[in-house]
């Protein structure tokens, strides 16, 4: 019984591979690259992606702020805080705070401007924030020397200064204890109390906490907010307490809707979706590019198979007259195609995976391999074999053997 | 053996209609030595192809070892030149990457014969043939008369019972071309049905039977001492 076995056509595929070996390698690097591209891309897409996540995260959980004036734009990013002309009465934070804790946990309000901060000869820029006690757990960010101010220092209107880490780099002698030590913002003398944990963000780490009280006595002289941090009970119900706050503090300011309101209210979960919206959209287009890419290399493929085809005519009438079957000689080229880019699509795998990993050790991008994307690049590099492999193997399953023996 | 009935082979040129073949009947009988003359565009080279079973005729009959060929399929043609028919064509056709041994393992592989057995069968035929020590060298590395060798006897790998050859002297020295006559005659003593196609007459008179064509028709079909004549 004539059986043609898989075994046939996969070793002389690779008879015909090695015996090229320049040409299969170049054929086979389109797939690579378009694997490793599709891989990396993703990874860093994802990644990007989880860090914007997680800054935001950082921001603290649960998180509503009230802003002074009207939304600028679309976009729900934090905005440079110390331009905001303050709206926000204490009364408007005392009626929050008096909300249970089944509606609200925290409420901190927060003014800011920005300061020049000197102590002895060194001197830095920094955005002075006026808060409260309540800051810290809302933003879920504490101090990791010293502590941070109290509420008596709060009453008392005492010029105290919580420092940010980069602020404390610039200023002070790495190891230097800056406790009780003082400085001067904006000509104002300051005992600093504590320095803030690293965040990592510049935004973040150069700004220096006093208190709300000190901020409107020492630095805007209005008894107003610029915004109040409200940490809410639960993630569930946070739109539905925004537009509770929204109408309260509508009628508190006897208003009549959000159109011509003097604040507006950011929901960090519209900021994570936007945020997600836009890494999303950011992740497939670079997966798009990748899958082009790989779609490029299957051309590659498909071109080196119709060359090859055309080359080995006369091989194929040999094979045929000595009784070659149509589907032996179509197993033979789709099998040497398939290698092209199974061979193709494992090695762009491994470069795919060294590039993300590379690009996050020593590029500091973020990235995160993701196995879909793996799987999904070696699928489509399969496929890829297949499609454009196939159209060649079939032409050369076609050919008729006295035209093909004939063939110079 | 071989039984053709009033065989024709048209090719279609844009509006006019080539007669390749009209109307020939053949009968060859197993351990047959044919030679089958005739000068370029006789259509020697179509009946050939009809017979090796690469091609199929327009009108007719065609029989080999008792089977009727007209209505095959490709893949069933492909099988009947597997299992009957061994080529031996003028440049030799071997596959330039392969060694001899590979080359003459070609149609045992398209058999189903397995790896290890392949092998085995393969090496006999060369010591056949006279190749023994150059199993594993590339055709390039071969002479013409070597190459052609090879070529016979992967031919012969599948025990064929048509052996068919195509000018199989036409590339090679009038010494190398008689030791393949030599070779040819041998098989033919060993019961192998040989068919030669060649328009060369002092080669065709190595064969036991002439048949002559011209223009598509058979001319003379005589026993060799007749033709001589």
């Amino acid at each position: 019984m004539k059986t043609f076995k898989f075994t046939e056509s996969l070793k002389m595929s690779l008879r015909s591979i090695t015996s090229n070996k320049i040409r299969s390698f170049l054929t086979a690097l389109g797939v690579m690259i378009g694997v490793a591209a599709v891989i990396t891309l993703v990874a860093l897409g994802n990644g990007s992606q989880k860090a914007v996540e997680s800054s935001l995260q950082s921001l603290g959980s649960n998180l509503l702020i009230v802003y002074s004036g009207q939304p600028k734009g679309p976009s729900l990013v934090r905005r440079n805080t110390t331009n905001i002309a303050p709206a926000l009465s204490e009364d408007d934070l005392e009626f929050i705070n008096s909300l249970p804790e089944s509606m609200v946990l925290h409420a901190a309000p927060e003014s800011s401007a920005s300061g020049q901060v000197k102590y002895g000869n060194a001197n830095t820029g920094a955005t002075v924030v006026g808060t409260d006690t309540g800051y810290t757990a809302i933003r879920n960010y504490y101090p990791i020397y010293g502590s941070f101010f109290a509420q008596s220092d709060i009453n008392a209107r005492k010029p105290v200064a919580v420092i940010g880490a980069q602020v404390y780099k610039d200023l002070f002698d790495d190891g230097f204890d800056p406790i009780g030590q003082k400085i001067r913002i904006n000509g104002i003398g300051f005992k600093v109390v504590g320095i803030m944990e690293e965040k990592g963000s510049s935004t973040t780490d150069t700004q220096i906490f006093i208190p709300i009280s000190t901020f409107q006595k020492y630095i805007s002289g209005s008894s107003k907010y610029a915004l109040i941090n409200i940490q809410a009970a639960n993630l569930d119900s946070m739109r539905e307490l925004q537009k509770f706050l929204e109408d309260e503090l509508l009628h508190m300011h006897r208003l009549p809707s959000m159109d011509a309101a003097d604040f507006y209210i950011a929901n960090q979960l519209d900021l994570l979706s936007t945020m997600e919206g836009v890494t999303g959209t950011f992740t497939l287009l670079l997966a798009s590019i990748a899958a082009i890419s790989l779609i490029v290399g299957g051309i590659g493929i498909m071109n080196i198979m119709l060359v090859a085809v055309t080359e080995r005519t006369r091989e194929i009438g040999i094979r045929m007259a000595l009784g070659a079957k149509s589907k032996d000689i179509l197993s033979q080229f789709l099998t040497e195609a398939i290698i092209l880019s199974v061979g193709g699509g494992l090695i762009g795998i491994l470069i795919g995976i060294s590039a993300a990993y590379g690009a996050s050790r020593f590029g500091g991008m973020a990235s995160v391999i993701s196995v879909q994307s793996i799987l999904l690049a070696f699928g489509f590099a399969v496929i890829t074999g297949l499609f454009f492999g196939g159209y060649p193997a079939y032409q050369a399953s076609k050919l008729d053997p006295i035209e093909a023996l004939r063939y110079e | 053996m071989i039984r053709i009935k009033n065989l024709t082979r048209y090719y279609q040129m844009g509006p006019t209609t080539v007669k390749a073949i009209d109307d020939i009947n053949l009968s060859i009988g197993g351990g047959e030595f044919v030679s089958i003359i005739g000068p370029s565009g006789s259509g020697k080279s179509t009946l050939m192809n009809i017979i090796g079973c690469l091609d199929s005729p327009t009108s007719g009959t065609y029989s080999l070892a008792g089977e009727e060929t007209a209505a095959l399929s490709k893949d069933m043609l492909a099988e009947i030149r597997n299992r009957y028919i061994g080529f031996v064509f003028q440049n030799f056709n071997l596959l330039p990457r392969e060694s001899a041994v590979e080359n003459v393992e070609l149609p045992l592989i398209y058999a189903g014969v397995p790896s290890k057995e392949r092998r085995q069968k393969a090496l006999g035929i060369l010591k056949r043939v006279d190749l023994e020590g150059r199993e594993f060298h590339l055709p390039n590395e071969l002479s013409g008369g070597q190459r052609q060798r090879v070529a016979i006897a992967r031919a012969l790998a599948v025990n064929p019972k048509i052996l068919l050859a195509d000018e199989p002297t036409g590339a090679l020295d009038t010494k190398t071309g008689a030791q393949i006559m030599e070779l040819f005659r041998e098989l033919q003593s060993e019961g192998v049905t040989l068919i030669m196609v060649t328009h060369d007459r002092d080669v065709a008179a190595q064969g036991r039977r002439i048949v002559e064509i011209r223009d598509g028709h058979i001319l003379t079909d005589v026993p060799v001492e007749e033709w001589r004549k």
